[in-house]
């Protein structure tokens, strides 16, 4: 199994995450970079569903030491009718051996015209109230979701916007 | 009645001299086959006289040919599009460029604060024609590499400048996702590089560095000219698969290429009803760069 | 595919284009279709006519035409033109033929380079259909019936009914002559100074009767 899993490499922006299980020695060797170039089973599907590893893209204390570690979080659920996450959603993720939700703010997805797409699946961390636990975002986030938040803070009665506060920058 | 019956005799006669008359006969006569040979290669009549379309307009102007594919023709659908098209371009300028151009496009946004955005970054990729056309841009910013589709007849893009107009070795560049990050990043500063008139657009033989494998392709398979260090990832493995799969009869499979293109014939007509005003529109938008640039204050000491 | 290819620019076939190509079923894949077509075009500019399949007939006529116009849009200094005749001519000495011979025969054309005929199949035998190609201008008698003979056409009716009318008219004139004549005998002192322009015409018509069948 290890084997097997150990043919399919992958790039940073949909990085990869292993389990206790498979990681062996010969895997650590492969993961020199930490970051760059690790484990990823299914490097065609860049859709969100259960199991896509994303990239922490806050400067939460533990989205950081996450990535650090170059075990990003996986998506476990994503809360939408479709079970694949879209620009805006909230997912589920299991990071660093805890449940934590997140919103997806930036796709490696093919989007609308004029939305940009990402070469990574960015998340930020949130709390169940809709505030999020870092407070700064270091990458540009779609114009798109000012609008896609504000609805989804009316409609859910969390407050997401909080998360549009910390933007460093908008694309 | 016998006068005419004798004149008609004449030039009947006159007229099939040249033949021997066999008249219950089905089968070809050698020399009727003979004459009625050369008469298929008369020229027509006087050609009629059309303005004289400058031979780069294929390449300026790629989306005023249809696609070649024949199930999607449709001559009045197609002219209506160009119709559109110029009308479009009368309203904002939508300048020359190329796959490995710079450009920076303005356009409308409800979401974003000031209701525009600006997006610069280099074109990866040109696809689709008519009113469809598209473009991809790539930039890095914040060490996130972005990309956006436009299409470039969007009635929502307010500008499209042109920062540096150059060309890359390659048709089109998907291979910047997996290069090193640096070689697409660019300014959102930047000023334009104005190119002087006249002169032709330069090539840009920069050859890129990529990271290592895995890669989103096969870019081994792909015959890529602007990538440096391809031969340091793959092996021999890979080289083998991908020779395998290289089709060097393609460059002589004429039919394939004639129906992946618009006949010249055909060119000629369709940059013909196009071309009067696309020229008007070019002359008008140097006459007013000539006015811009002359109106800007110089900054002296 | 969805924009037109501008690297390439090629003249128009003077000949209905299939939207795709045949496969030409070959074990050798798209190479191999290639080498079999190659073999036709060679032999059709070899031989000028040649019978075969319908389907391989019509795949090579479309190469062989672009073959041509190519030959003619770009003369014999430009390399890629060379590098396509060899390819698509096995044998060498038709290369010369190509540029010597067909080119100047084709220059000033404004048809299809080819033409193609459907041909009988044997009963019994192979169930494809058959067809004839070869290149306009060819040495050989014509395939095609010269259907200007036929009687039914029209111009050849008309032509038939005006002989006809020709015909009676003279035996008309033939019988008034002999009246004449019989006439004159009986008072030939009183109708000598007539007679002259009257055999005058009659000679001149039956000089045209004799030409037109001549003709």
């Amino acid at each position: 199994m290890a084997q097997l899993l150990l043919r399919n490499f992958t790039r940073a922006g949909n990085a990869a995450l292993l389990t206790k299980g498979t990681s062996s020695s010969s895997i650590t060797a492969t993961s020199a970079e930490p970051g760059s170039c690790q484990l990823h089973t299914t490097p065609a599907c860049c859709e969100i569903r259960k199991l896509a590893r994303l990239r922490v893209v806050d400067n939460s204390d533990l989205g950081k030491r996450a990535m650090a570690e170059g075990r990003p979080p996986r998506c476990i659920h994503v809360y939408n009718k479709r079970g694949v996450g879209l620009i805006g959603d909230k997912v589920l993720v299991a990071i660093k051996g805890q449940m934590k939700k997140g919103i997806l703010v930036g796709l490696k997805q093919k989007q609308r015209i004029k939305q940009p797409q990402f070469d990574s699946n960015n998340l930020v961390l949130i709390d169940d109230n809709g505030s999020p636990l870092g407070t700064r975002i270091h990458v540009p986030i779609p114009t798109v979701l000012r609008t896609i938040l504000k609805e989804k803070t009316l409609a859910k009665g969390a407050d997401y916007t909080k998360v549009l506060a910390i933007a460093s920058r908008y694309v | 009645m016998n006068i005419n019956v004798r004149i008609l005799t004449k030039s009947v006669a006159q007229q099939y001299a040249f033949k021997r008359i066999v008249t219950f006969s089905t089968k070809p006569t050698q020399q009727a086959a003979a004459a009625a040979v050369p008469q298929q290669q008369e020229v027509t009549g006087p050609t009629v006289r059309k303005p004289i379309v400058p031979a780069h307009y294929r390449f300026v102007y790629p989306e005023f040919l249809p696609d070649p594919k024949v199930e999607w023709r449709n001559a009045v659908r197609e002219k209506l599009e160009r119709l559109d098209m110029i009308d479009r371009r009368r309203q904002i300028e939508l300048p020359e460029f190329y796959v490995g151009s710079i450009l920076a496009v303005t356009s409308s946004d409800p979401h974003a604060a000031g209701k525009t955005s600006r997006f610069v970054g280099i074109c990866i990729h040109r696809e689709r024609c008519g009113l469809r056309a598209r473009f991809i841009l790539r930039n890095v910013i914040d060490h996130q590499g972005i990309e956006v589709v436009y299409e470039l007849y969007d009635p929502t893009i307010q500008k499209v400048e042109v920062l540096r107009l150059e060309k890359r070795l390659d048709d089109s560049l998907f291979y910047l996702r997996d290069a090193l990050p640096e070689f697409s990043t660019f300014d959102e500063n930047m000023e334009a590089e104005p190119l002087e008139e006249g002169a032709p657009v330069p090539i840009n033989d920069i050859k890129v560095v990529l990271r290592p494998r895995p890669w989103l392709e096969r870019w081994e398979r792909q015959n890529l000219l602007g990538v440096a260090n391809i031969e340091q990832y793959i092996k021999d493995k890979h080289r083998k698969s991908a020779e395998k799969v290289q089709k060097p009869w393609e460059k002589y499979d004429l039919m394939k290429q004639y129906r992946a293109t618009i006949p010249e014939e055909e060119q000629k007509e369709i940059f013909a009803e196009v071309h009067t005003e696309l020229h008007t529109l070019e002359l008008q938008r140097k006459r007013n760069k000539r006015k811009r640039t002359f109106v800007k204050p110089k900054h002296l000491a | 595919m969805n924009q037109a290819d501008v690297s390439k620019l090629m003249s128009q076939l003077r000949i209905a284009v299939r939207p795709t190509k045949r496969n030409l079923k070959n074990p050798d894949g798209p190479e191999g279709r290639l080498l079999k077509l190659r073999k036709t075009v060679t032999a059709l500019v070899k031989h000028e006519r040649i019978e075969l399949y319908y389907n391989r007939a019509d795949e090579a006529r479309g190469y062989a035409e672009l073959l041509i116009s190519n030959a003619i849009r770009h003369g014999d200094r430009h390399k890629a033109t060379m590098e396509l005749a060899d390819y698509w001519l096995l044998e060498k000495q038709l290369v010369h033929k190509l540029f010597k011979v067909l080119v100047p025969r084709y220059e000033n054309s404004n048809v299809s380079y080819t033409r193609m005929f459907k041909a009988p199949r044997d009963y019994p035998g192979m169930y494809y259909r058959k067809s004839v190609l070869e290149l306009r201008g060819n040495p050989y008698p014509v395939l095609t019936p010269d259907n200007s003979q036929n009687r039914n056409l029209l111009h050849n009716v008309l032509l038939d009914e005006a002989r006809k009318e020709f015909r009676r008219e003279k035996l008309a004139n033939l019988a008034n002559k002999l009246a004449a004549e019989t006439e004159n005998a009986t008072a030939s002192t009183t109708a000598t100074p007539a007679q002259a322009p009257v055999t005058e015409t009659q000679t001149e018509q039956s000089k045209q009767a004799e030409e037109a069948p001549k003709a």
